[in-house]
Formats: C-alpha cells, structure tokens, sequence
C-alpha cells in the first residue's frame, strides 16, 4: 500500500507522494480543501482513503494561560506538558503575584490552573475566581491539589478536574492532561470548518505537525547525519519550534518523551514578522550580526526578497538566543555540549547551507566564545517529517 | 561508514578536542603493551588481589608525581576524573584548570582529560606502563571514554545506572541507557585490536544501606547491557556492607548470578571478575579506627577472592587524601592481603539461598516487561520501581524501599516498596529485623545505621 503524505502548513502545502516530495504555496482566498484539491488533487485521486496521512500546524494550535503556584513545579510541569501536547502559551501567571498580571485581550482556548500536591489546603481563593472573571475562554482545566475541587467547582462554571499533575513525590504526571490537551486539538480542528473537510481525503486521524515532527525524533539518526544530543529548529511561517534532547536542560522532570518541545510563537518570519523585528531591533547582539552581514537595521523594515532572507538568518539567531544562558526564560538549553543542529521548516527552502551556518558560527563565536560549532544538519527533504508521518 | 563511527566523528569535533585522530588511536591500541590492559593482569595474576588506590589531581605534573609515588606499591593507577568534565562542562574545567597552574592550587577534584588531551596524558599513561582505571560518574561519557582509550587507559568504569542513580538529580536516565550503549560499543570496537577493554560496574551506588538484592541485581543488568554490545571483559563490584557475613554472602551469589545471567542471554565466551570497595559510607574521624575498617575491607576482599580491591585511606573522613596518604594505604592492603593468603572462606547457605532467591525474582519481573530491548526494560523497572535505589538523588528512584541492619548489622528490607519480593523472601527479611520494643524507632534505627562505622 503506497501511503500519500501531506502537511498542511500556515505557508506551504507539502505533500510527499511514492517517495517524492512537492511543495505548494498557500492560496489564502481559497479554503485550504479546495486549494488543495485544486493543486493536488489527480494524485490524492490516485490513493484511497486509508492510504493518505494528513498533519496539519495551519489551524494554529490552541493557546493557554496557566496559573500556577510556584515557577519550579506547577507552572514548568503544565508548560512542559502543554508544549508537548502541541498548544501555545499565552501567559503563565504565578497566583500568588495574579493581580499584576495584565489581562490577555485575546480569546483563550484553555486555561490550566494547578497548584499544590494532594495534602495541601487552602491554596487558591476569591482572588482566582475574580481573576478568571476578566478572562474570555472556551474551556478550563484543573490539574492541581485535590483539595481544592469543591470550592473551585462550586465556583467556575464548566470546570473539568483531572488529576493532579503532581503527584506526592513532587513527580510530574503528565497523561490525563495531556490527553485533554490533544483532544482539544481534535475538536479544534473539527470545529474549523476548512480544516474538518480534510477529513474527506482520509479514513486517518488528523495529527498536529510539531507532534509528528517529536515522535520521529529518536529514529532521526536512521535518515539523517546526527549526534545526540541535538537540538531541531522549525523555523515555519507562524510559529518556531525547537524540539530539544532532554539531557540539555536541568529540569525537575520526568516525561516519557526523550525529545520536548518549545515553541515561539512570535518568531515567524511571514504571520509574525512585526514581532520578529522588534524582538530583533531590542536584541543587544543584533547589530553586530547585522555589520556582520554587511547589512544595517533599514533591511528589517524593507519589503525587498532579501529582507525575508535576513529576517529568516535574525530568526535563527534570536532562537538560539532565546534559548541560551544568555536570556533568562521557561528554560535554556546547555547550547555547549550540543553536537548537532538540525534546521528544518520553510527557512531550508530559502537559505542555503552556508548562510545557516554563518549564524550558528556567529552565535557560537559571538555568546559561547567557540570557535567549532555543532555539526549543522539541513534537512531540506523533510526527512523528519516524513520518518514520523510513515511511522 | 556505520551509524556508530558517524557518530564518533560528530563527538570528537569539539571545541575543547585537538584533532581526534582515529587511525592513529587504533594503530596505537593495535600495538600497545598488553601490560596496560587490566583484562591482561587479571588473566596472568589470577591467584592474587589486585591493589588499586583512588586519586586524580588537576595539573599533568601532579597527576605525574601522583602515578610515580603509586607506580612501585599499586597493581592499578587510577584516573579519577574532575566534576566539571563529568558534566560535560569542559570550558569550567579548562579554567580551573588553567588556574591551578598558575596558582599551583588545586582548584579541581580530579584530572580533566579532555582539556589535557589524550597525547599528552598518554606519554604519562605509557611511561608507567601500568593499567589505568578511568573513575568518573559521568552520565554522558561518550567524548571521555574515546579520550582515555586514546590515551592508553584500558579500564573504564561506570554505567547507565550506576552513575546515575547514586550522582545525579535529573539527567534522564533513557539518554544515559542510550549513551553507554554508545561507550560499550566503542569498548567491543577496541577490544577487537588487542587484549580487551575491561568495563566495570559501580557497585557502591549510594553506599548508605543499599541491600545486596539491589546491588546484585543492577550489577548484573549493567554487565549484560554491556556483553549484548560485544564487551568481552567486565567487572562486577560491591562495597563493604558493614557486615563480614552478608559481604561473604553478596560475593558468592553475584559471582554465581552474573554467569547464570550472561550465559541466559547467550554470552559464554566474557570474563567476568569481581571487585570489592573498602567501606564507602561515612568514615570514623578517629584515625586508629579508619586502620582497622580498611584492614577488615582487606580481609574480606582475601576471603571472598576478589580479583580487585579498591582502598580507602585513613584520611577518608577529612577530605582528599594526600598522594602519601593514599600510598601507605595500598601499601598495608598489600601487606594485609600477602598475610592472609589461603584464608578459608565460608557461607551461610540460609542466606545464600534467600539471597539468590530475592535476585532472580527481581530478574524475572524485569525480563517480564513489555518492552523490547533490554535496556528498555531495565528503564522501565526503575521508573516502577522494581528496582530502587535508597537514598538515591535521582528524581526517577522511587525510594520507597527502607532497609535497617539487623542485631549483626546485616542490611535488612523494612519496606519493600515495589520490590517483586515473594512473601517468603520478605517475611525472611523482616523475621531478622528487630526494632526492639518501639516500631516507630524506625528513623533514629536508619540514622544509626547510616553512622555505623563512626
């Protein structure tokens, strides 16, 4: 049975067919079923149902607030399980600090409260309530100190409980959330319509691409020149995603992944490009990268070809800024003991090996005062993609 | 070129490695006097004990003056490697490094390898033309290991679990499994081109109370990890337990154990020794007392025949030994270990059999997990804890197992935790545990226990 792949991007259509990978740009007037029809359809004619496998990050991914009790258990154990689970967060809002939160304007799609291990009493009050009050969502979950379910139950309206996420040896407890996580997932993409059609081509479940993209990461050897500990950079028109080993952060966590997942959602180069900029024009070490190039600050704000060639060498950069020691943020990745960069995504079709590994040697000079870089692994064939679409 | 050489390659283009040259590296294990494999004296001083000293300093010429003032009394030169190397961390080491030289301090707890390169410490390593032991703890030993080889050091200890668990909070133990299976090929690659690289286990663990099941059980799973990937030489080690009896007990059921378990999995064709550590736990601060527990560990290590002991010294409680220290020690293990030659030897048969018995249940409910390769069911019985590990730091142990000694301070299994003990092993256990009149004694009894030695 030949299996027919496809990826349904914000940007690109990429469909793998017997083997051979093709790429089409997105017609954003047209919804994505028929853009796809219209552009693929006499090969995904030629495949039954059952034989074509469809991931798509086109829909967004879902986003969350989550309120939690401390940074070092409640907030990085929802956050971890949140990211690899494939949805955005928003905010994370230490509770005891929830008043000087600001208010997200937007439309939450899930907020997660957690707090506390099971023997723990009085932990959330009014103050949470009345918080919860200002904020638009469509679900709420909490994952916290069993303690706490009457008085929260009996005071936010379609409150699903799910276990605590910690459990009394302060272990994480990932599979309950993160099954109503992906389940989310599921009836967001059902509830978009262009997206549900998908459904159409195929008798398979649709998966979210940074979920695919994870699973295949310890085969990843099998199909590419890489040596762990690694690190693989999506940098997509929307959102980047880095899907890091997990020897490479110091973190209180067990999880049955070896890879998890970040994501940066306002580091994309076309649907997030005023972000990127301005995360750019306040990075210290830009302007250097930028005399570097041979370039000045003017080349951010053009609307010229090579300005996206620029954008998407700034965004490598700022990525590995952003995760460095260099930046204080959910969690930075020991960039030193690295042996393999794997760049993959939208930005290989638009940089060449050279102008990747220009950054990286940057970066490496620049920060980290190294003169050899990891090995630096194009994967310009969405070998990663296609190793976990077939697996 | 194979996945593993591919990956080698990566691994030694490093910022802190000049060069890696692997044709040169396999000429000159290709020819290297068979006198610095451990595996080759363990064949040609088979009736004798060998005496290996603990020490690594962070400057070559220490490290030198060091390996002259041990090279005339030891059997082995150790190699123990600084913390930061042990993390990977070669930037912090190269400057420490760089300051102890300058300031003639040292500002390291060991030797940094990989900042030292291995062809400057192979002139050392070739010049005393003894076996080196590589002592580390390091998780991800992948770059370290392809160093010492290359330098000569023929013996490397450690494993995905026994420097995990005892050393380290949270460095995933799935990546550790991967990583050593990495280093055992490597060893199985070199030992094809000479005499072979002896792998050894750490026995010890955590040394505060691990009860000889455990101990048994997770020496066996790192042997057998190590013989599927081709290594053809391996030690298995236990430490002190603090009781002459129970060490008698856990030397001969490991020996018999781990060949029954290597044979299961087809391996016929290893050399298996065993290694005994001189008291690892908490050392009296009275030096008269420190003698006497080193000389009972020589003692039992005569008794129990083990092929390697590692010594302690009387200065253990107050920080790094001096290298004169370190020399006086091996030099009255030598002593001691001539004196007692012949020494009978004995066992308890009621605790051997139990022994045996609590082992292969352990074993049965590991080769019993789903899983598909061995070290994933290795993996799997930590994380449920059908092994455990007490007082270990690491966030995957499920310290729920609780042991206490016995009247004879024997370590016993109070809690059980998720062990797949049957009732007879256990009830065997608890029939020798004897709190005295109050059962909430229990913690005060464990602090005791920890200090037993003091």
């Amino acid at each position: 049975m030949s299996k027919m792949l496809i990826d349904v991007g914000s940007t690109y259509f990429k469909v793998c067919d017997e083997g051979s990978i093709s790429h089409h740009f997105r017609n954003f007037d047209k919804d994505i079923y028929d853009d796809l029809l219209f552009k693929c359809g006499d090969d995904i004619k030629k495949h039954k149902k059952e034989e074509i496998q469809i991931c798509s990050s086109a829909n967004g991914g879902l986003s969350t607030l989550i309120i939690g009790l401390t940074e070092s258990f409640s907030l990085k154990y929802a956050s971890n399980i949140a990211y690899n689970s494939g949805i955005n967060i928003i905010e994370t809002v230490v509770y005891s600090q929830i008043e000087s939160y600001a208010i997200p304007s937007e439309n939450l799609d899930v907020v997660i409260v957690v707090g506390g291990i099971d023997s723990v009493e009085t932990v959330f009050d009014k103050t949470l309530i009345n918080y919860l009050e200002k904020l638009t969502y469509s679900n709420i979950v909490y994952v916290g100190s069993s303690t706490q379910v009457e008085f929260l139950e009996k005071n936010i309206e379609k409150l699903v409980v799910l276990p605590n996420i910690i459990d009394n040896k302060l272990k994480m407890v990932e599979n309950e959330l993160k099954e109503y996580l992906t389940n989310l997932y599921q009836a967001d993409i059902m509830g978009k319509e262009d997206i549900k059609r998908l459904y159409e081509l195929t008798s398979n479940q649709i998966y979210s691409t940074p979920y695919i993209v994870n699973q295949s990461l310890p085969f990843i050897h099998t199909k590419l020149d890489v040596a762990d500990p690694f690190i693989v950079i999506d940098i997509g028109g929307a959102t980047t995603d880095i899907h890091y080993s997990k020897d490479l952060v110091d973190d209180n966590i067990i999880t049955d992944n070896e890879y998890d997942r970040l994501v940066f959602k306002k580091l994309g180069v076309y649907k997030s490009r005023e972000s990127l900029v301005h995360t750019a024009k306040n990075n210290e070490f830009v302007y250097e990268l930028l005399a570097h190039l041979n370039t000045t600050e003017n080349m951010l704000d053009s609307k010229e070809e090579k300005a996206t060639k620029l954008l998407m060498q700034l965004s490598i950069f700022l990525v590995l800024y952003k995760i460095s020691h260099h930046h204080k943020s959910y969690l930075n990745i020991k960039l030193d003991t690295l042996n393999s960069i794997v760049l993959t995504g939208g930005i290989t079709k638009v940089l060449d090996n050279a102008e990747m590994e220009d950054i990286i040697s940057f970066f490496y000079k620049k920060l980290l005062h190294f003169n050899i870089t990891p090995t630096l692994v194009v994967d310009k064939d969405y070998e990663i993609w296609t190793l976990g679409m077939s697996r | 070129m194979s996945l593993l050489q591919r990956d080698r390659e990566i691994i030694v283009a490093n910022q802190y490695v000049d060069n890696f040259d692997f044709a040169e590296v396999e000429e000159f294990i290709k020819n290297a006097n068979k006198e610095l494999f451990i595996s080759h004296k363990f064949k040609t001083h088979k009736d004798k004990t060998l005496v290996q000293p603990r020490g690594g300093f962070p400057t070559f010429d220490k490290m030198y003056s060091l390996y002259e003032q041990f090279a005339p009394v030891v059997d082995i030169l150790p190699m123990t490697i600084d913390s930061h190397t042990r993390l990977n961390d070669y930037g912090s080491a190269a400057k420490m490094l760089r300051l102890s030289e300058e300031t003639e301090t040292d500002l390291l707890n060991g030797y940094p390898l990989i900042n030292h390169g291995y062809r400057t410490t192979r002139k050392m390593v070739t010049h005393f033309n003894t076996p080196v032991s590589l002592r580390h703890g390091t998780p991800d030993a992948r770059l370290l290991v392809e160093m010492a080889i290359a330098s000569g050091v023929f013996e490397i200890e450690g494993g995905p679990i026994t420097y995990i668990l005892p050393y380290s909070k949270n460095f995933p133990q799935d990546k550790a499994f991967l990583y050593w299976k990495h280093v055992e090929r490597v060893c199985a690659q070199y030992s094809t081109l000479n005499e072979p690289i002896n792998r050894e286990s750490f026995g010890p663990l955590t040394a505060t109370l691990v009860p000889p099941c455990i101990t048994i059980v997770i020496q066996i799973c790192e042997m057998l990890l190590s013989l599927e990937e081709g290594v053809k030489s391996f030690s298995v080690s236990f430490a002190q337990t603090g009781s002459l009896n129970q060490d008698l007990v856990t030397s001969k059921v490991l020996r018999k154990a781990a060949n029954k378990y290597a044979e299961k999995i087809g391996v016929t064709d290893a050399t298996i020794n065993l290694v005994y550590h001189q008291w690892m736990g908490a050392f009296p601060r009275d030096k008269f007392k420190s003698d006497s527990l080193i000389d009972i560990g020589a003692m039992i290590a005569g008794m129990v025949k083990a092929d390697k002991i590692i010594t302690k010294t009387r200065a253990e409680a107050f920080g790094i030994p001096t290298k004169e220290d370190n020399a006086q020690a091996v030099s009255n293990v030598q002593y001691t270990l001539n004196a007692l030659r012949g020494i009978p030897t004995f066992v308890d048969e009621e605790e051997e059999e139990n022994l045996s018995r609590e082992v292969d249940e352990i074993f049965e409910a590991i080769f019993n997990d789903s899983a598909d390769t061995l070290w994933r069911k290795v993996f799997n019985s930590i994380k449920n804890g059908i092994i455990d590990v007490p007082f270990s730091p690491h966030i995957i142990n499920n310290n729920e197992l609780i042991t206490v000694r016995d009247k004879n301070s024997n370590i016993r299994i109070y809690k059980k935790g998720k062990l797949p003990l049957s009732d007879k092993s256990f009830k065997y256990e608890q029939s020798k545990i004897d709190l005295g009149e109050n059962p909430n004694s229990v913690v005060n009894q464990i602090i005791h226990d920890i200090g037993v030695m003091l």
